[in-house]
């Protein structure tokens, strides 16, 4: 479960100060897959980073897993990230350098996890995604579908409890998108992971059990699409 | 871990060649460097042939002369006083240097005052260079020749080609026979196998070749000469000159290495007692004695008389140097770092973003700047070992034999690898202090 209480982001340079997201409260139960929606620059992807530990709240609590979490910093909360969390990104943010399963595999090497049982799991991560017979390609040989596939592979190849999907299928034509989204929906579905997607796509957006609309940092809807 | 670590190393280093060729230069340039010069000083200050017993010579080259006297001095004082300046004088006395006179010594000097110098288990006194012209088929030659003792041989361990130092009884009985380099037979015979109990003609003498030795470098021109005389053979003027200075010098070979500052002390001490001959040109007498670290910096940089300074100059100029190449490369390394691990904040937010910690992006970074420096240190290897034989083969230094010095290659790669962690260190730390959420919005990978 995510729970946001009261969250505030607040941009400050020494000209101007800009309020990101303001006082957002919000429960993300286990399991649910929700959307949030809105223009560019409402706080969507704000929100997200801040779930996912990569921001901090200027004012309010974040609590995920059950857990407070108070230092962004610490190597606890790396380990934590580590384990309960999976990001996938618009760009895919995938490292060149390394093969597709190298890349899938990064998660892994960051827990203690033997090198023969990481590419076990990774294989299964790809085959996941259906791209087992591309493991040994680098990010430059895929298309962009299974460029994001590669890193849904990477986002679950440690088993999270929670995906947070920013834009994942923005850079993406629609049967590519549409081909992102069934493995999203399959891997919430059958294995009851706790999906959360940032989209501007309504469509995309209907698929999912819940639609959080924001406009100018503030929440405006919290409706279901669907029940979980 | 340590496989992905190496996996993105290599293909960083791939991703820019020029970057990663200049870092590959600067590592291995600096180590060829660092091992040149090595070879270069083991070649020149080691302990070897003749110098084997370098670290128990004492040498005394220079004898200083001078007439000290009391001086006074006024030294005047200005202070305002009631608005008027007002002066007083202060008397300094001083003593002071009316006369000064260095010069090698004279071998009635060495002969009369040095034979027993304390801590000192042998000694020898030879003569500075003294050019003869030789006249052979039409040619002329200019052999530089050096009058010895018998000990001279004992210490100075110099490879003999082919036959025999002189002796004593050669000493004592002004025998006709010469030592000469092998180059110098070349020179004169043409050849310089099979020449022995040949003559040369030297300073109106017919001399028998009895041995000839392996050339000295130049640079231990304190020691080389063409040809080696017996010292009685010397011009008996200057022989029997009975004035302090000549051109002779001596060189003790001490008990133990620790018996050196007995050999000064003791030295010190007769120059005390010495009788000046004429106590109103001259009053007090300096012997100068150097360590082989000395004499031959004083050889390179002669720093008024005085050959601990000149070591000191020499170690300032060769730690300057290697500091050149040392810090050069590094301040180097350090820019092309910040750089180059700049570019990839992006990559640094995805990991962080999958759990990895500050630590775990520090030690991927350094990780990855040690394998630059091992990279480097191996070509620096090769390059090192293709200059040595390249010098050797060379006549750019005529008669040094430069020696690759493993103990040196693992400093040097130790070096190195300090340069690796130092260089990669900053841009590293500062690069895992990133904000994920920054990094992320770099989106070139």
């Amino acid at each position: 479960m995510i729970h946001l209480q009261n969250v505030t982001k607040v941009y400050q340079t020494k000209v101007i100060e800009t309020t990101a997201l303001h006082n957002i409260n919000l429960e993300i139960p286990d399991g649910e897959f929700l959307s949030i929606m809105g223009p560019s620059g409402c706080g969507k992807s704000t929100l997200l980073n801040i779930m996912g530990m990569i921001d901090e709240p200027t004012a309010g609590s974040v609590t995920v897993a059950g857990q407070l979490i108070r230092d962004y910093h610490s190597k606890a909360t790396a380990r934590f990230r580590n384990e309960q969390l999976g990001f996938i990104f618009q760009s895919f943010h995938l490292i060149n350098e390394l093969s597709v399963i190298d890349n899938v595999e990064l998660p892994l090497i960051y827990r203690r996890v033997s090198g023969k049982q990481r590419r076990r799991m990774a294989e299964e991560a790809l085959t996941q995604v259906g791209l087992s017979n591309r493991m040994k390609h680098f990010p430059a040989q895929l298309s962009g579908g299974q460029k994001q596939r590669v890193a849904i592979a990477r986002a679950i190849v440690g088993q999270p409890r929670i995906i947070l999907a920013d834009e994942p299928t923005g850079n993406l034509d629609s049967a590519m998108g549409n081909e992102v989204m069934d493995i999203l929906t399959r891997l919430n579905q059958e294995q009851g992971a706790t999906i959360v997607m940032v989209t501007h796509d309504e469509t995309m957006a209907r698929k999912t059990h819940r639609l959080v609309r924001l406009f100018d940092g503030q929440q405006v809807s919290g409706n279901p699409v669907k029940t979980i | 871990m340590f496989s992905n670590y190496f996996k993105m190393a290599v293909k960083v280093l791939g991703r820019r060649r020029f970057f990663t060729g200049i870092s590959l230069f600067g590592i291995s340039f600096t180590l060829m460097i660092l091992i040149l010069l090595a070879a270069f000083l083991d070649a020149e200050l080691g302990a070897h042939q003749p110098l084997s017993d370098r670290d128990r010579l004492v040498f005394l080259d220079r004898l200083i002369m001078k007439l000290e006297a009391q001086d006074t001095v006024y030294q005047i004082d200005s202070t305002l006083v009631e608005g008027q300046m007002a002066y007083d004088s202060t008397p300094v006395i001083n003593n002071r240097n009316r006369s000064y006179s260095s010069s090698s010594l004279s071998y009635s000097f060495a002969d009369q005052y040095l034979h027993d110098v304390a801590g000192a288990e042998n000694h020898s006194i030879y003569s500075s260079m003294f050019n003869y012209d030789l006249f052979i088929n039409g040619k002329k030659l200019t052999f530089e020749a050096v009058y010895a003792d018998e000990q001279f041989w004992e210490i100075y361990d110099f490879q003999f080609l082919e036959g025999r130092p002189f002796r004593q009884e050669e000493v004592e009985n002004e025998g006709l026979v010469v030592v000469l380099t092998e180059e110098a037979a070349l020179d004169y015979f043409g050849t310089s196998e099979g020449v022995l109990g040949q003559y040369v003609e030297m300073d109106g003498k017919q001399l028998q070749l009895i041995g000839i030795v392996e050339e000295l470098s130049n640079s231990k021109g304190f020691l080389s000469g063409e040809a080696y005389l017996p010292l009685s053979l010397a011009n008996p003027v200057v022989l029997n000159d009975d004035s302090f200075h000549g051109p002779f010098e001596m060189v003790f070979l001490a008990q133990s290495i620790e018996s050196r500052a007995t050999i000064k002390q003791d030295l010190e001490r007769i120059a005390s007692q010495v009788a000046m001959p004429e106590p109103d040109a001259y009053n007090t007498l300096v012997l100068m004695p150097a360590d082989f670290m000395g004499r031959y910096a004083h050889s390179l940089f002669y720093m008024n008389d005085d050959p601990e300074r000149s070591q000191q100059v020499m170690f300032i100029v060769f730690g300057a140097l290697i500091l050149l190449f040392v810090l050069l490369p590094t301040l180097n390394l350090i820019n092309l770092n910040v750089s180059r691990i700049m570019e990839r904040s992006a990559e640094i937010g995805v990991r962080k973003a999958y759990g990895a910690h500050s630590q775990h992006i520090l030690l991927q970074l350094v990780f990855e700047n040690i394998i630059l420096t091992f990279i480097g240190g191996f070509i620096g290897l090769m390059l090192a070992l293709g200059m040595l034989y390249l010098v050797n083969d060379s006549s750019i230094l005529p008669n040094t034999t430069l020696r690759f010095n493993l103990p040196v290659f693992v400093y040097s790669l130790f070096i190195c690898l300090a340069f690796g962690i130092i260089s990669g260190l900053l841009p590293a730390w500062r690069m895992s202090r990133i904000q994920i959420v920054n990094a992320i919005k770099q989106n070139q990978l």
